[in-house]
């Protein structure tokens, strides 16, 4: 297993130094929307003596720094592409290989996230002193980061793919992730930190798992939870992760069964 | 006139392309409802911490976004779907047949294909607006006619924009990406342009007029737009659209077609 996942890294890394400025234009995306409503942010503190409950200016930019970050390392992609492959059909070859498709797309999760990050953090510093970004973490909080961020990272990717699958059964898949999408949108932390969602909102985000893939992983860094509640969220992050890693099974196993090549 | 009709026939071809697939005609509907719904939350999610917003109340917000889901819907109706399909001719070579055709090349290059589901954003966009406009008192025929005056140059820069971005590509062929971050920076046109910091702030009015095209429209309605700024704007449009329009005529020139 180990040399199988040396040569797809060997073959992603080479596939994905041919479209360097593709990436690195793709990787944007991850910073334009934080940076818009941190802005949004910023005027609503302003408006009310430059705090609002317990962010002021510097922890909104902080925060939204970190969502930056979590964001493009807890992205998912592979609803769009499965829907295409199941569509054309090329899907088929990929099920007759002895490998099963996901470790594809792994190699290719990470390859793109390794390649985009320092181009990231170089636009992620210049936001930071743009907007005065102060981060209370403590060293402790930067070592929880680092499995926080693994399992909001495994969590939007077993997601994305448990969404994916429902391609076997509907060819296309654009709506229910548009749906999932949007979910993410209000609940992951990307509108308002979590910690600033209005009541019922708060509640969602943090039942269902749409908290953990990227608000969670974001608040720890910025360091807006104590030491604690930071492993207690880890610990439910990581439950999450299991939850949907046995989903994706059971999904796939019954999926698979219903997919037929396009004509058969 | 003769442009009307042709754009009629264009409209009605895609519609009936797009009525075909009727299933995926009420996803993308339900798309839409889903997306523009959400940011209404997104807005009322900041408004429960704050009543104004750099001089911009809830009303004045709502009429914002409303104005920002008409000029995205007016972009993904007809502009992004005919320049993608102009960038494709340019790469196939089967540009040559729009330029042999007695009608102006850039008319049917640009305004050529439709997504007809977008009016529902548009038409979405509309109710957005109008209900922030039920929270706004003021508003005189003088203002609903500055409204359409600067929507309709919001459209026009867009426009020019687009043009002269996807000019480039009789140059370097592969543009997708350059319109790719295009589209990304219009999302920023969901606020008012005045509360991006400075750098950001000029990029959106001046590179990517996102900024204007969506801002002006929304103050001009509520009447916080004075004859100045509209002329400013009016001339402005006008001046972007005859340059875009040099601009992809000069573009043209090096085009080569297939095998030239």
């Amino acid at each position: 297993m180990i040399d199988v996942y040396r040569a797809l890294f060997v073959g992603q890394i080479q596939a994905a130094s041919q479209y360097r400025v593709q990436s690195v234009l793709w990787m944007l995306f991850s910073v334009i929307r934080p940076v818009i409503f941190l802005a949004a942010w910023v005027a609503v503190a302003n408006a009310q003596g430059g705090r609002v409950a317990s962010y002021d200016v510097r922890d909104f930019a902080a925060y939204y720094v970190a969502l930056s970050l979590v964001s493009n390392l807890a992205t998912s992609w592979n609803a769009y592409d499965f829907e295409f492959e199941v569509r054309m059909g090329r899907l088929s070859p990929k099920l007759l290989r002895p490998l099963h498709p996901i470790h594809y797309a792994v190699v290719e999760n990470i390859v793109w996230k390794m390649t985009t990050i320092i181009p990231l953090l170089i636009v992620l510093g210049f936001v930071a002193v743009t907007f005065d970004a102060r981060f209370r973490a403590t060293p402790v909080h930067l070592v929880l980061f680092v499995p926080s961020v693994i399992l909001g990272g495994s969590l939007a990717f077993l997601g994305g793919w448990v969404i994916a699958t429902s391609a076997f059964w509907t060819t296309r898949v654009h709506a229910v992730s548009t749906l999932w999408d949007r979910a993410v949108f209000i609940f992951a932390g990307q509108i308002a930190p979590l910690a600033l969602l209005p009541g019922a909102l708060q509640t969602i985000a943090l039942v269902l798992p749409f908290g953990y893939m990227r608000g969670v992983p974001a608040e720890i860094l910025q360091g807006a939870v104590d030491v604690p509640t930071a492993m207690l969220l880890i610990a439910v992050q990581a439950i999450w992760v299991a939850i949907f890693y046995a989903l994706l099974q059971v999904v796939w196993r019954v999926g698979v069964r219903q997919y037929t090549g396009v004509g058969a | 006139m003769r442009y009307l009709r042709l754009l009629a026939l264009f409209f009605r071809t895609e519609l009936q392309y797009e009525l075909e697939y009727r299933t995926n005609l009420a996803l993308e509907i339900v798309q839409i409802v889903v997306i523009i719904t959400t940011s209404v939350g997104a807005v009322l999610i900041l408004f429960n911490y704050t009543t104004v917003l750099n001089g911009w109340d809830l009303g004045a917000m709502l009429v914002l976004l409303g104005c920002f889901y008409l000029v995205q819907g007016f972009g993904e109706l007809v502009l992004q779907p005919s320049f993608e399909k102009f960038m494709e001719h340019v790469r196939l070579g089967t540009l040559d047949f729009a330029l042999l055709k007695p009608a102006s090349a850039q008319f049917l290059v640009t305004l050529r294909n439709f997504q007809v589901v977008q009016l529902g954003q548009m038409g979405l966009g509309a109710v957005v607006a109008i209900v922030g406009l039920g929270r706004i008192s003021t508003l005189g025929p003088g203002e609903a006619v500055a409204f359409a005056v600067a929507l309709v140059c919001g459209f026009v820069l867009i426009y020019a924009l687009l043009l002269a971005l996807s000019t480039f590509a009789f140059w370097f062929v592969r543009i997708d990406n350059l319109m790719a971050i295009y589209w990304s920076f219009l999302d920023a046109g969901r606020f008012p342009v005045d509360i991006y910091p400075g750098w950001l702030r000029v990029t959106l009015s001046t590179a990517v007029p996102v900024g204007v095209a969506v801002t002006l429209p929304a103050q001009a309605i509520s009447g916080r737009l004075d004859l100045f700024g509209l002329a400013v704007l009016v001339v402005g449009s006008i001046a972007a659209f005859i340059l875009s329009s040099l601009f992809w005529r000069v573009g043209l020139r090096s085009y080569t077609g297939a095998s030239a």
